[in-house]
Formats: structure tokens, C-alpha cells, sequence
């Protein structure tokens, strides 16, 4: 192949596919990407360090600002963690509550993730519609708790009991539920031009994705049957009756065509669920003040974009003694380096977009 | 048969040549003059329709209403936004190669309105009817490649320059299955005049003879002109807006102005050559040319606000491997077509 | 056969350009919250006991308090103030109160110009209030 002067150009953090500050530098060889090297850390707050600062019930805020696509994933993780901590056994009707709310967040976000994955490869129009179905979710999630983005929902030992109205709405969005993955499939993953662009495009090869401790709908994209939730269930997900969709080719369509899946799995859930659900209460009985026991505890969830993982130690006070949290996002966008390289320009966008990264749960 | 109001335009140009009497020469000059205006008008006014047109479009598509402050319903939006850009400060940022960083825009939307000269926006209603006249649309709108990559070159941007290395590639590749496209219908006419094209179709349109040639045709030419999915050289998720990313203001309505301008005008090629022209029952000439060229507009919207991008290997690949053959195949086809028509009716045309 | 998607998608975005539309008409239409949105601090003065537990919840030290003695020695609120531009709107203060002082309102347009009117003074607010009340009750 001819080779020509390579040029380096600089994209992001601000750019309009790098959804939100993450920075890449790409060395082009004409339109071929040869090198590209990822910068984070834009949005760097320190949120481990300023857990140390907070009590338990008052970092729960803060994990709505990791995953802002996702923050009840972060929530009910941190939550979990805490309650597995100090040994609280929560009411069923909390249990199913939290999965409920865990799964319609999944929906949301894996909305956002087709729309924008379209609207990254110049199809701007799914990406409305996915805006105007997940209004519905935060409409939900609106008059449960009154937060639609940062919601701030569950709490050390129950979550809060939704309103009268939340039941109509949540059967009819789960009935509709089908016809939304339908349109998505007829305008997105049906297009012959979006497949040309993703099949084939971005193989992210099993041992790859395994060896980079990738996780999430990336990793079964690549063909690892690795959930969380069937494989080292939480809270009460040992219940429910739901496959794990795998890809074959690990490559940007099949990235895309687990997410449309898993949102189909994420209802049936939620189906079963609105079956099943308890009446009782919503809350354990927890002292007004946090105090767990001196002692340390890792526990991980299944979040959007990847396995969401907290480890708290505690020294017996009111305070987290140290707090380390892992999120999906910045360890799936190792493998842009390993992948990336050999693909042309726009295959870089595409590959990007089908990652689905957010860049508050990366830099945290 | 007269339609009612068909003639307007042609009395107007008849009373102006009537001021100079026997002058001709001095009434010829005048009448280029107004002829040049009147292309103007036109277009601006086109233009005007046609982006408030997609603003609206693209937001009925995506379950929006689009603007709806300014003027009935919003759409005296357009004055507005012309206003504001037309208001901007004449930015130049440093390190441009200044001249043809500037004359750009001028000349992208100078070639583009040089093509207007030929195109029959009514009966009797071409500005200039050149014998040649899909000869010259073909070679002059060739030549909007060169205003790009040189306002690709000249911003001394990465960007740019990548937007308008695939300008070359895209616009030169998709430049030959758009003659070839048109080449069916030039073969039925035997004419490459704009006019008689029109003529011609009096009784039946061309897209029934040429269906092939007409998407052929359609495709390429919204490559020619960057419409999505064929927007690669300005891709905003890829570079950000491509080769004009330097430009602001007036330069950049300049460059926004000629864009719809070349919708404009491939719309009204298509009319022409295979809708029929202003070819049309009961309504006046130039309204049926508006009403097809509105319809071919909206088409190419439609297709923008549904469809991904390609990627620039793709577009190759589809320029040369499908398109060419297709219109290749399509000549064949009608050059078969004429022979045996010319067998059974021996005698009349082909 | 290649194409049979893209007209698909052709057919839906044809079939949505005369859907109802989604927008929100803002500033004409004021949406209609539901009641449990946290959009604006308010707090009933009367019913504040001046306790702190709210102040010691907030996890960005939003809430300052002061208090006094009344005559019968016992605490009085003598000022509320809340810096909003720090504030993350968790709603764990009202969570918190004991008295069910503070809480949410659905009142959402906060934008303000300068960086000082951030700082709300809930009993300025509650005092503007409640005059407005009162007026409204002459009038009516």
C-alpha cells in the first residue's frame, strides 16, 4: 500500500463524537488510522477521595455523577455495597423495586447508546426518537423520587415506594417496549449503510477483550457469556428467567445488536417482576446514622456499560475510611489501541460510538 | 393551449425589449442584465425556501416542530439567521493563506450560479439557450471541486484539509456516472439542448424511459453536491465541519448559500431531464417547474434525515463498482431501446 | 436484496413527519411537574425548630443556620440561608427533617443573573411568600 506522510491530529475533548471530553490522538496515514493514543482525565473530580470526606447516605448523590446515563446502576451498587457491609437484610418489596428501576435505567441508557451510535455515523434522526422514548423512563423515575437525571434513588436500608401513577405508566412502557426495539431495528439496524459501516468493523477478539478485563455488552459483543447477574447473582437477580445475549463477531454491529437485546431482556425482567412483586414495606430498619462494623467489603453489579464495583473500608466511624470504584467506561476504552490501528478514520468514530463510553464514570 | 398566467414572465421581457424599439442591441444587453438579476433573485429566494424547508423537514421527521419563533409559524426564521450571519465580524484566522482562503466561497457560489444560464424554468423562460446546454452544466458545475479543496487547503487546518482531500476523490469519481446517467436521455433527444429536452417529453417523462438513469443520476448527484449520506467532506462527527470549519460569518453564508444553491440546481436538472420541466396540465409552466423541484428537494431530504453516512472506501467502492456499471449498462440498454423502436416504427425519430 | 432497508427506514421516518409532535411549547406552556419533583427549596418557617439536622445532612455544606433563645429560653430560627449554586438538589435535607419544614417544591425556574443570587434566604422567601398569600386572600 502506498505510504504517506502520516499527520497527527488531535480529537477532542472538544469534539462532537468523543461524547463528552475524552481526548484521542490519532496519527493518520491518509484516511488510516496508524496509532491512537487516549487521553482521559478531563473530567477528573476525585470522587474516591471525596467519599472519605462524606458519611455513607451523603456519597450517595455523588455516584449519580459518575454514570450521568446511568446513575441508578452506580446507585444501587454503592448501596448494595454499604448493606452488604453492615449485614441489612432489605424487604422483597425493595428488592424488586430496586430491579425494577435498575433495569428501566438500563433501558434509558442503552437507548442513548443506539441513538448516538447512529447519530455518530450521520444518521441524526434514531437519535431523536431514542431521546423521545427515554423521556418516558425519566418521567418515571420524575414521579417517583423527583430527579430525572441525577436521581438519588435508593437509600441505605430500602428505596423509596413509587406513586399510585407509576404503575399504569411503567406496564404501558414495558407494552411498548417492543415497538420501540422494532422501529430501532427497521431504521438502524436493518440500513444497509449502517451495516456496511459496523459489520466486520472494530474486531475486538475474545482473548482481547478477556485479557483487557473488558466487561459489559462490549464483552458479550465478543462472544463471552459474562453477566453478572447470572453469574455471581445479586440482590434477587437469581429469580428471574432472562438470557444473556452474546455477539459472534465482537465487532461494531454486534456491539450494537447486544445493547437492542439486552433491552429486550431488561423488559421481560421487568415484566416478571410486576408479577411477582411483594406488598410491604420499603425500608429495613437502619439507625439514623451509618455506623458499620470495622471490616472491608467488595461488591459488584452489573452496570451499562460494565461492571460496576465497590470497595469500602471502613474504620467503624460514620465515614468511609477509603473508597475505590470501578466503572465500566475507562476500562473499555483500553482496547482502542489495540483495535483501533488499520481502520480507516471514520471506523475510529464508529468504533468510539459502539464503545459507549461515559466520561464521568472514567475519570471520576 | 395557453394556461392562464403562463406567460407572465415572457410579457414583462416583451414590454422591456418594447422601451428600446429598434435598438436591439441596446434591449439584448438589458435583457442579460435583468436575466442576471432574475437568476439571482431566484436563487436567494430558492435558497430561503429551501432551508427553512429542511429546518422543518428534519424536525417533522424527529418529532420536533423546528423553529416557530420569528413569523408565521417560524418560518421568518431564515431572515433572522441571514441577518446574524450577514451582522458577524469578517473573521480571518491567522496562518490562512489569505487570497484563496477568500475567494473560495465567492467562487464556489459563482460556478453555481454560472449553471442557472441554462436551465428552462418555464416555456420560452431559458436565460440563455445554449445548443450545448447539458454539455455545459455537466463541465461547469465539474469545476466546484477546485473552490473546495482550495478552501481545504488554504485554512491551514487538519481538518480542512482532510475534508477537502475527500472533496477530490468524491466529487471527481461520482462526476462520471452523472454524464453517463444523463447520456440515456441526451441518446433518445438527440440534443443537448435544455430546452428540447423539455419538449420532448410532452408526452411521457423520461424517469418512465430512463428509471434506471434517474436513480443513477439522483445518487450521484448527491454526491456531487456533499448531501448526506454522501456528506463526507464535511462529516461533523468525523472532522468537526469539514472544509469550512475556518470560515465564519458572510464567507460562511456564502458557502451555506451555495450548497442549497447546488440542491437547487440538481433538483432543477432533474426536473428537467426526467420529470418533465414545466411540462404540465392546468397550472402555468414555471409553477409545475417549481412544484417538481420541490418535490425533488424534499426527496433528497427525506433521504439525508433517514440515512447514515458512508465511509470514504465505501463510497468509492459504490461510485465505481456499482454506479459506473449501472449507467453504463443503462447506455446499452437505451442504445438497444432505440434500435428496436427505430425497427418497428421506421421513420419516426429516435 | 441491498436497498430493502433503506426504504424501511424511508417508510419510518415518512410515517413519523406526521406523527404528534413531542416538543414542549416552554415559555407559553408551563409543563405541569409532578409533585415530588426537586426543583426549589422551600421551607415553613413556623415549623422549623432551628435543629441542624438538615445542615449536617447535606453533603455540600449548603445550609447555614443560626439561631437564637426567645424569652422562654428555647431555639429559636433566626436565619436560613441555602447556597444553591453548591447545592446538588438530593433531597436528603428534606429526607432529614424531623418537622417536615423543608421541603421540595416543583417551582423550577431558578436561573438568575448574578452569582450572588444563588445564595437563597429561605425566610425572605417564606416572608415574600406569605404576604403574597395574604394579599391574594384580600384581593379575593
Amino acid at each position: 500500500m502506498l505510504r504517506t506522510d502520516e499527520i497527527q491530529i488531535n480529537i477532542g475533548p472538544q469534539h462532537p463524537s468523543t461524547h463528552g471530553v475524552f481526548r484521542m490522538l490519532a496519527n493518520l496515514d491518509g484516511e488510516v488510522v496508524t496509532k491512537v493514543e487516549s487521553k482521559v482525565g478531563y473530567l477528573h473530580r476525585g470522587m474516591e477521595k471525596l467519599a472519605e470526606s462524606r458519611t455513607y447516605p451523603q456519597f450517595i448523590p455523588y455516584t449519580d455523577r459518575l454514570d450521568y446515563l446511568a446513575a441508578i446502576a452506580a446507585n444501587i451498587g454503592y448501596v448494595q455495597t454499604v448493606e452488604k457491609l453492615m449485614g441489612v437484610e432489605i424487604p422483597e418489596r425493595a428488592e424488586y423495586l430496586r430491579v425494577i428501576f435498575f433495569e428501566l435505567q438500563r433501558i434509558a441508557s442503552h437507548l442513548i447508546a443506539a441513538g448516538t451510535n447512529s447519530s455518530d455515523l450521520g444518521g441524526m434522526t434514531p437519535f431523536l426518537y431514542a431521546m423521545a422514548d427515554r423521556e418516558r423512563i425519566l418521567d418515571m423515575f420524575e414521579m417517583t423520587i423527583g430527579g430525572r437525571l441525577t436521581v438519588n434513588l435508593p437509600r441505605i436500608g430500602g428505596i423509596i415506594e413509587p406513586p399510585e401513577e407509576f404503575w399504569p405508566a411503567l406496564k404501558k412502557f414495558v407494552d411498548d417496549l417492543p415497538g420501540m426495539i422494532d422501529e430501532f431495528n427497521g431504521i438502524i439496524t436493518g440500513n444497509e449503510i449502517f451495516q456496511a459501516r459496523t459489520k466486520g468493523v472494530g474486531v475486538l477478539s475474545k482473548e482481547l477483550a478477556e485479557g483487557l478485563s473488558i466487561t459489559g455488552p462490549v464483552l458479550r459483543a465478543s462472544g463471552v457469556k459474562w453477566d453478572v447477574r447470572k453469574n455471581a447473582p445479586y440482590g434477587i437477580y437469581d429469580r428471574f428467567d432472562f438470557e444473556v445475549p452474546t455477539g459472534e463477531n465482537g465487532d461494531c454491529f454486534d456491539r450494537f445488536v447486544v445493547r437492542l437485546r439486552e433491552m429486550e431482556e431488561s423488559g421481560k425482567i421487568i415484566r416478571q417482576a410486576m408479577r411477582d412483586i411483594p406488598e410491604g414495606p420499603t425500608f429495613a430498619k437502619v439507625a439514623k446514622v451509618v455506623k458499620p462494623p470495622v471490616g472491608e467489603i467488595f461488591h459488584r453489579v452489573e452496570g451499562v456499560r460494565g461492571e460496576i464495583a465497590y470497595y469500602v473500608v471502613s474504620d467503624g466511624s460514620t465515614k468511609p475510611y477509603r473508597l475505590r470504584l470501578r466503572g465500566g467506561s475507562f476500562i473499555n476504552i483500553q482496547m482502542l489501541h489495540h483495535v483501533v490501528p488499520g481502520w480507516k478514520f471514520a471506523d475510529l468514530i464508529a468504533i468510539l460510538a459502539s464503545l459507549d463510553i461515559v466520561l464521568p464514570e472514567c475519570d471520576r | 393551449m395557453p394556461q392562464f398566467g403562463s406567460d407572465i414572465f415572457l410579457l414583462i421581457a416583451n414590454w422591456i425589449r418594447g422601451l428600446f424599439g429598434a435598438n436591439t442591441y441596446a434591449a439584448d444587453v438589458v435583457m442579460d442584465i435583468v436575466k442576471f438579476i432574475m437568476i439571482y433573485v431566484v436563487l436567494v429566494l430558492a435558497v430561503m425556501v429551501f432551508v427553512m424547508l429542511e429546518r422543518k423537514v428534519c424536525a417533522w421527521m424527529q418529532l420536533r416542530v423546528g423553529p416557530n419563533r420569528l413569523g408565521p409559524r417560524g418560518w421568518g426564521q431564515i431572515i433572522g439567521d441571514m441577518i446574524k450571519l450577514m451582522g458577524k465580524e469578517d473573521f480571518r484566522p491567522d496562518n490562512v493563506d489569505k487570497w484563496p482562503w477568500a475567494l473560495a466561497p465567492m467562487f464556489f457560489l459563482g460556478i453555481t450560479i454560472m449553471v442557472f444560464a441554462v436551465l428552462p424554468f418555464g416555456r420560452g423562460m431559458v436565460p440563455v439557450d445554449l445548443d450545448l446546454g447539458i454539455f455545459y452544466i455537466l463541465a461547469i458545475s465539474a469545476l466546484s471541486v477546485l473552490p473546495v479543496v482550495t478552501a481545504g487547503w488554504a485554512s491551514n487546518n487538519k481538518y480542512s484539509l482532510l475534508g477537502g482531500m475527500r472533496s477530490v476523490a468524491q466529487m471527481i469519481s461520482y462526476e462520471i456516472p452523472l454524464v453517463f446517467s444523463l447520456l440515456g436521455v441526451v441518446m433518445i433527444t438527440q440534443t443537448f439542448k435544455t430546452s428540447a429536452i423539455v419538449e420532448a417529453q410532452q408526452h411521457v417523462w423520461f424517469v418512465l424511459l430512463q428509471p434506471i438513469g434517474f436513480v443513477v443520476y439522483v445518487i450521484a448527484a448527491m454526491a456531487e453536491i456533499n448531501r448526506a449520506p454522501f456528506d463526507l467532506i464535511e462529516a461533523e462527527s468525523e472532522f468537526g465541519c469539514g472544509y469550512f470549519t475556518e470560515y465564519s460569518g458572510l464567507r460562511f453564508g456564502l458557502f451555506y448559500l451555495a450548497e442549497y444553491a447546488n440542491l437547487f440546481l440538481i433538483s432543477a436538472v432533474a426536473a428537467t431531464v426526467f420529470l418533465g420541466g414545466w411540462q404540465g396540465p392546468f397550472l402555468p409552466g414555471w409553477l409545475w417547474f417549481a412544484i417538481k423541484v420541490l418535490f425533488m428537494v424534499f426527496l433528497i431530504m427525506w433521504f439525508r434525515w433517514t440515512f447514515p453516512r458512508f465511509r470514504v472506501d465505501q463510497l468509492m467502492h459504490f461510485g465505481w463498482k456499482v454506479l459506473l456499471p449501472l449507467s453504463l449498462a443503462n447506455i446499452v440498454l437505451t442504445g438497444v431501446g432505440i434500435y428496436v423502436y427505430q425497427l418497428i416504427f421506421p421513420g419516426i425519430g429516435g | 436484496m441491498f436497498g430493502k432497508g433503506l426504504i424501511k427506514g424511508l417508510g419510518i421516518t415518512g410515517k413519523h413527519l406526521f406523527n404528534r409532535k413531542v416538543t414542549e411549547f416552554y415559555p407559553e406552556q408551563k409543563p405541569v411537574l409532578p409533585p415530588r419533583t426537586r426543583s426549589s427549596m422551600y421551607l415553613d418557617v413556623p415549623k422549623c425548630t432551628a435543629c441542624g439536622i438538615c445542615a449536617n445532612t447535606c453533603p455540600n455544606n449548603v445550609i447555614t443556620i443560626t439561631s437564637g433563645k426567645d424569652e422562654n429560653n428555647k431555639r429559636v430560627l433566626t436565619g436560613y440561608t441555602m447556597d444553591t449554586g453548591r447545592c446538588l438538589f438530593c433531597g436528603l435535607c428534606t429526607e432529614a427533617c424531623p418537622s417536615k419544614a423543608l421541603h421540595t417544591t416543583t417551582e423550577f425556574e431558578n436561573a438568575v443573573y448574578v452569582k450572588d443570587e444563588l445564595l437563597w434566604d429561605m425566610m425572605k422567601k417564606y416572608k415574600a411568600d406569605a404576604s403574597k398569600q395574604e394579599e391574594g386572600k384580600d384581593n379575593g
